[in-house]
């Protein structure tokens, strides 16, 4: 079988959500009650007599919802197995709250699905959490200038290793995706359907590229259609992964406009790329700048903001951050800080003795501080040209430093 | 009555370009009234040799012929210039009167511009003229005095001779007593580059000349003013191995064909600085008056275009081609004359308009659009002729100090040493005097013994925007230098890390 016992009850979770009256106020107050610890536990919930469901100690709605679902078993679970059919097919992912690589961003707010269904690099969700994620959205038939300001940003924020987010659609999110993609590849398309629907029809050489490269998310089980009804609930999904949002174009009445406001609502700052105050598809953009958004003016202040979600998440999640494979981060706690202090130490007694690794160590934690030149790395680390050359191709090649204006830079983390 | 003019053939030649065209001189005297003349599309310079050949003869006690004299000088359709075909004449003039015995069998070359009082001169451009003289299989060769360092460059074989008394007195009792002419190693000059060590503290560029040497490869260097660009070129042509024995005749040729007999043999590689005011005349050479550019002048050798942000954008392209070809062309009259322009490259500027881009602190006022406005000067296509890109900045303080505290050790003896073995072993592989930087391009993974590995290493550099598709191969070029360098026989993936360094760039 493709999928784990833990998935298919996933699956079945997402079955019930979508299939009968049971909704999120339902899960929330099974939660308080303590009828269920994990939204896993719905699938045994099914299969407990009636008499115990009838016991329990909830409000009319909620049950009224409850014998809804539990007279409707058998659509339930023949939905459930067609996710499953469809998303083995497709080599769908579940990744649910369950799992490490559940965003810690969808973790800290409320409302977000409990289980997303994912195509592609999964890995790419940790990414998010640890070197920071942007929401890039805008206008479907946007200005070659918005265009343009989303192909250098995006482009400049994925050689960074900050992912880009984005909804696929025509226009400006197609751009952000595309120049993502062009980057480091750090992207990801959140779907209003189910991850294997491509919408729009002419994006689907896009969907095979992110899904090459990058991931797509929905939290929308595989083979739904994605309705009308669906895209605010993702544009509150692209709000809620990313760290701030950019806002490259917005008309009047826009969808774009929604995805701000979830974003503010959540805490998180916006950024609007000015505009012509007499360009009529600019409207929605220019009021939220009245409305006192950030200018998107240079990708200094944006990634300022992402910065300090990083250090937030750090702070509330030390251990989810801290995890062992990510050995090249310069996170300032003890143990790295002795490690790095008695690397240095042989470095300085037995120079020949220190691993390219250790090398790597070092250079990035003088990264840490200011960008360096390559001058200036030989003159600290007193390696020889060739040997910081070396070591530096490998560090960019793994993406974990930039060279930026002749100097070489730490890439956002 | 028709009388049979008395003919003697003598031979002469003259430069064009940097070729040499050998002359048949026809000389005739018929009985008449005294006239002289020379016909063969010669310019003044030609034509007035009357006067000093008639005065020349006397001091020497000869006498001018009473008659006619016509001197015919062949090929007769092209433009010569020169007083250099004077010795010739008056020697043609002396056989075809019968003064000095005349044998038809034996070819006679001979150059040189007869003073007043009978004393021969030498005249520019002998390295050329002789270079191909001295293969020609002529009896006697004789050449000016003054010219004897000319053809010590050629390996040149011939008798040098003071004036004409002394020339004819070849056909007389004194007979002819040719000398081999070879160039004595005594041509290294007193080295008065700068000491690698100079360059403290600024390690890529420290490699860059080292490996832009090795390889001869071309460099593009940009950094703040006073951040020592300048004497980056110099301590690059005091690393490079000096000029072999027909390198140093090329080189000659080339100067005392403008500079005249005076200049000095020398083994040490040519530097030429050009800035931004040059004309397309001075750089390629002049179509007029044949004079070589200074693309030319590089030859062997190193050119050094200081402040190529401002050069005139036509002038850099100008240079594309012959950087690529490795030779100047110029077109006259229907004519292509070349030059050889093997050189070093190296191109030096400010990395914006205020130059202090790379300096630490925020010292640059220059906008992102400025500099990119500013860097654009440099097309595509030029930037492709170049090899390896370095950047500088001012020094520090702390190496300030050390650097005029006196020199500890001299590392640039050593570093010449190494690239000289360097040089030897891509001669080895390719076959003549080929480096990493001009072997053909088809089938390079072949001659530079690149693994399959290297080449795949090479384009996931390429794939994560290292560096260009174009710069693909300039990298592998650049890697196998470092590795000849290194005295390695393969190339390794460092070597490639490293090269791909030095293809990062901005521009």
């Amino acid at each position: 079988m493709f999928y784990s016992d833990g998935e298919m009850k996933d699956f079945y979770y997402t079955a019930v959500m979508m299939n009968t009256g049971v909704d999120y106020k339902v899960i929330r107050e099974l939660f308080e009650r303590k009828e269920i610890k994990t939204h896993r536990d719905l699938y045994d919930m099914a299969s407990r007599p009636e008499s115990k469901i009838r016991g329990m100690e909830i409000s009319s709605r909620s049950e009224k919802k409850i014998s809804d679902w539990m007279g409707s078993k058998g659509k339930v679970e023949k939905a459930c197995e067609e996710y499953m059919r469809i998303g083995e097919q497709n080599g769908i992912k579940v990744i649910s709250t369950l799992d490490q690589l559940y965003p810690l961003n969808f973790r800290v707010q409320t409302g977000m699905p409990k289980v997303i269904y994912c195509k592609g690099h999964t890995e790419l969700l940790k990414q998010c959490s640890h070197q920071g994620a942007i929401a890039v959205v805008g206008s479907r038939n946007a200005s070659s200038y918005a265009l343009y300001a989303t192909d250098s940003f995006s482009r400049e924020f994925s050689r960074k290793g900050i992912t880009i987010i984005s909804g696929m659609a025509l226009g400006i999110d197609r751009k952000a995706h595309e120049a993502a993609l062009e980057g480091t590849g750090s992207t990801i398309a959140i779907l209003a359907g189910g991850p294997d629907n491509v919408y729009p029809n002419e994006n689907k050489e896009l969907y095979r590229n992110i899904a090459g490269r990058g991931l797509i998310v929905s939290e929308m089980p595989p083979g739904q259609q994605p309705l009308r009804q669906y895209f605010p609930s993702r544009n509150r999904l692209i709000a809620g992964l990313a760290d701030c949002t950019l806002v490259m174009e917005a008309g009047a009445v826009s969808g774009t406009l929604h995805t701000a406001s979830f974003a503010a609502a959540q805490g998180k700052e916006v950024f609007v790329l000015p505009n012509n105050i007499y360009f009529e598809n600019a409207e929605g953009g220019l009021r939220l700048l009245e409305d006192g958004c950030c200018v998107l003016f240079s990708s200094d202040n944006v990634i300022d903001s992402v910065s300090q979600a990083i250090l937030r998440r750090r702070l509330e999640f030390p251990d989810l951050m801290d995890s062992k494979e990510q050995t090249g981060i310069t996170v300032n706690s003890d143990s790295k800080r002795d490690k790095i202090s008695l690397i240095r130490l042989k470095a300085d007694k037995t120079p020949d003795e220190v691993t390219d690794d250790e090398w790597k160590t070092l250079i990035e934690d003088e990264l840490t501080v200011k960008p360096l030149d390559i001058d200036n790395l030989c003159r600290i680390l007193g390696l020889p040209f060739y040997r910081i050359s070396e070591l530096l191709i490998c560090l960019q090649m793994a993406g974990r430093v930039v060279l930026e204006n002749g100097k070489y830079a730490l890439t956002f983390r | 009555m028709a009388v049979k003019p008395s003919v003697a053939r003598v031979y002469s030649g003259f430069a064009r370009g940097t070729d040499c065209i050998i002359t048949e001189l026809e000389v005739s005297v018929t009985p008449g009234i005294p006239t002289f003349s020379v016909i063969g599309l010669c310019d003044s310079s030609i034509r007035e040799s009357h006067g000093r050949i008639l005065t020349a003869l006397r001091s020497s006690g000869f006498n001018m012929p009473k008659g006619h004299v016509t001197i015919s000088i062949s090929p007769a359709y092209m433009k010569k210039s020169g007083s250099g075909f004077d010795l010739a004449m008056a020697i043609g003039i002396l056989f075809a009167s019968g003064q000095i015995p005349y044998d038809p069998k034996r070819k006679l070359y001979a150059e040189g511009e007869l003073s007043l009082d009978g004393s021969v001169k030498g005249t520019p451009g002998a390295a050329l003229r002789l270079n191909k003289a001295g293969r020609e299989g002529f009896s006697y060769i004789l050449i000016p005095e003054e010219e004897r360092d000319s053809a010590r460059c050629t390996g040149f074989e011939g008798q040098c001779v003071k004036d004409l008394a002394e020339a004819c007195s070849v056909f007389g009792f004194a007979g002819y007593n040719p000398e081999k002419l070879l160039l004595v190693e005594d041509t290294a000059g007193q080295d008065g580059s700068p000491d690698i060590s100079m360059l403290k503290g600024q390690e890529k560029t420290k490699r860059a000349i080292i490996l832009s040497a090795a390889g001869f490869h071309n460099m593009l260097l940009l950094g703040s003013p006073g951040s020592g660009k300048t004497m980056a070129a110099k301590i690059l042509s005091g690393i490079l191995p000096p000029l072999d024995a027909s390198e140093t005749g090329d080189v000659y040729a080339l100067y005392e064909a403008l500079e005249g007999p005076s200049t000095r043999i020398s083994s040490e590689r040519p530097v030429r600085c050009i800035s931004p005011e040059i004309t397309s005349g001075q750089l390629l050479g002049n179509t007029i008056s044949m004079t070589p550019g200074e693309m030319a002048l590089a030859n062997h050798g190193v050119l050094f275009a200081d402040e190529i942000m401002e050069f005139p954008s036509q002038i850099l392209e100008l240079m594309r081609k012959p950087l690529e070809e490795r030779e100047v062309r110029l077109f006259r009259n229907g004519i292509t004359y070349t030059y050889p322009a093997d050189l070093i490259f190296i191109g030096a500027g400010n990395p914006c308009k205020c130059g202090m881009f790379y300096e630490p602190g925020s010292r640059c006022r220059c906008s992102a659009g400025m500099r990119k406005r500013y860097l654009t000067k440099l097309s595509g296509p030029f930037l492709e002729r170049i090899d390896i890109f370095s950047e500088m900045r001012s020094i520090g303080k702390d190496d300030m100090a050390l650097m005029y505290a006196g020199i500890e050790s001299a590392e640039s003896p050593k570093i010449k040493e190494k690239i000289a073995r360097c040089w030897v072993s891509q001669h080895e592989r390719y076959g003549g005097k080929t480096f990493n930087s001009n072997i053909a391009s088809a089938d390079l993974a072949d001659s530079m013994r690149l693994s399959k590995q290297i080449l795949s290493y090479c384009s996931e550099l390429a794939s994560k925007g290292m560096f260009s598709a174009r710069g693909y191969q300039k990298t592998l070029r650049l890697a196998r230098t470092i590795a000849d360098y290194e005295g390695r026989t393969d190339v390794i993936k460092s070597d490639v890390a490293e090269a791909a360094v030095f293809r990062a760039h901005e521009l």
